[in-house]
């Protein structure tokens, strides 16, 4: 699998593309809305009173919306802009037909992903500063959103190219992210959840990137969920360039 | 050089292609002409990387598209059907992102030497969304032509251009033609495969059922064509070889009636009205 020069221009054309949606008005403002109204309602809500170990809830909570935030940005841009790129717009077509691998075109399109959700994910980091006096960002909080980033935006490059409609895009939203947003340990501690739920909520990768990016240490829980979203990058990237090689109109 | 042999495509139950094959040389516009869902637009998509074949070959320079698709991928140029343009970017935008991926040297200058050639250059800076059906046509060719590929193709170039903007692109093809590269167009517009094509193949219903020069075609169905109106008004054709035939033909004729050379409109109608069963 060879990645090579080809994956540039594909990463250009994503960022032209944002740099134009960016110059919008409420572009921002609608990346940071959700989380930010998370943020208001549980950080300084409901859980004004709230504290783990020793700390406040806020503190808690602003890695896991960082965390969700990376998910919800990286993987919906991949997925409704490749969607729609390949069904209704036909742009993928020019990628499909340039003189590069199937690895560039989705190395391409999950690094622009990445942008986008460390670009929505910093607004969220720089509200965290502003809430929470003691927030602080470590090698190993950086490390657990690129790794977020990347797997989420292969996924939604995977969703990109098996939807058949926009409505397919949306459903996939529904059933997988939105469920994943909630039950991986964004807003609560995972050792409260009852022993079945946790089998499942242990196999989804925002889990481990909760985890991980709560993490001050690499300890043997750290380096299993790094292990784990590793593993989810990995397949969620090479299933990803698996079907861009076999795109057949 | 383009070669197309025996190839198929069925979607489901739908033979869209059936066993067609033809080659196009160095240096010629071949067209292919044939009513809606007669295959063209598929044959060009399974020759230019889009779709798979489920049967036949097609070959570009000699190479097979999916043997070495990267390599046949360097050697073409398509100017899709539906306008694939990122419609949010500008049109400089557009040639730079398509001359990076076809990793085009000296891309600055040739962007602009591809704008001026479609004049579009003053227009660079501006938003795809904001062209008008001409414009993006032509923004398709030069972008298309950018890489300098020796095989082009062109689906349905001047569908929806106003005659004008046609005569500039058909100026750009036969330049293209003179540069020595294949030229493989599908059309609707008959006018256009007569300006054109040195030779033209008839698509109906999948399968190719002529295969010629436009004036072959023509000498083939009768260089003169007898029409008459009948008290329905219904039109009657009736083709002839030379113009005394059809002029002896008109004589019998008690009906309103004109005497006129075939066109490969009149050759075009005449080999597909069987196929499709009218």
């Amino acid at each position: 699998m060879t990645v090579g020069y080809g994956w540039y221009p594909v990463f250009l054309r994503e960022m032209l593309l944002f740099k134009h949606k960016l110059l919008r008005v409420g572009y921002v403002a609608s990346a940071m809305v959700t989380p930010l109204i998370y943020l208001v309602t549980f950080g300084l809500g409901l859980g004004r009173n709230v504290t783990i170990h020793g700390s406040s809830y806020i503190a808690f909570l602003i890695p896991g919306l960082a965390a969700m935030t990376s998910m919800n940005n990286s993987y919906s841009w991949m997925a409704t802009a490749l969607g729609l790129n390949r069904i209704y717009y036909k742009t993928f077509q020019t990628l499909v037909q340039a003189p590069i691998h199937a690895s560039s075109i989705i190395f391409g399109e999950i690094m622009a992903g990445m942008v986008k959700g460390l670009f929505a994910s910093a607004l969220i980091v720089a509200a965290g500063f502003a809430a929470s006096p003691g927030f602080s960002v470590s090698p190993i909080f950086l490390l657990a959103l690129l790794l977020n980033c990347f797997l989420f935006a292969s996924l939604g490059v995977i969703v990109g190219m098996r939807a058949t409609s926009h409505e397919d895009t949306a459903t996939y939203s529904n059933f997988v992210i939105m469920p994943m947003a909630f039950l991986s340990g964004t807003f609560f501690q995972l050792d409260r959840l009852p022993g079945y739920l946790k089998a499942i909520v242990y196999v989804l990768p925002l889990t481990h990137a909760n985890i991980l990016i709560r993490k001050t240490l690499m300890d043997q829980q750290a380096w299993l969920s790094l292990a784990v979203l590793v593993f989810y990058a990995a397949a969620f990237f090479f299933y990803g360039a698996a079907l861009i090689r076999r795109y057949n109109e | 050089m383009i070669e197309i042999a025996k190839i198929r495509k069925s979607f489901g139950a739908v033979l869209a292609v059936d066993e067609v094959s033809f080659s196009v040389s160095a240096g010629e516009v071949f067209g292919l002409l044939g009513p809606n869902g007669a295959g063209k637009t598929t044959i060009i998509k399974m020759a230019t990387l889009l779709t798979r074949p489920d049967a036949g070959y097609c070959r570009i320079d000699g190479v097979d598209v999916t043997e070495d698709p990267l390599a046949v991928k360097k050697r073409i140029g398509v100017v899709p059907q539906a306008n694939n343009l990122d419609r949010e970017l500008t049109a400089y935008e557009n040639l730079l992102i398509y001359g990076m991926l076809h990793r085009v040297g000296h891309l600055r200058d040739k962007i602009e030497m591809a704008l001026k050639t479609v004049e579009l250059w003053d227009r660079r800076d501006s938003v795809v969304e904001g062209f008008s059906g001409g414009m993006q046509r032509r923004l398709l060719l030069a972008r298309a032509l950018l890489p300098e590929p020796q095989a082009l193709f062109l689906d349905e170039p001047s569908i929806g251009l106003d005659p004008q903007i046609r005569s500039q692109l058909w100026e750009i093809i036969r330049k293209i033609r003179i540069d020595g590269r294949t030229v493989l167009l599908t059309t609707h517009y008959i006018q256009e495969a007569e300006a054109l094509c040195n030779r033209v193949g008839i698509l109906a219903k999948g399968r190719l059922i002529a295969l010629d020069t436009p004036d072959n075609l023509r000498r083939r169905t009768g260089e003169f064509v007898v029409e008459s109106v009948d008290g329905d008004g219904k039109l009657h054709q009736a083709f002839c070889r030379t113009r005394e035939d059809a002029e002896s033909t008109a004589a019998v004729s008690h009906s309103s009636i004109r005497v006129r050379a075939t066109s490969l409109e009149d050759a075009f109608i005449d080999l597909t009205k069987e196929r499709l069963g009218k």
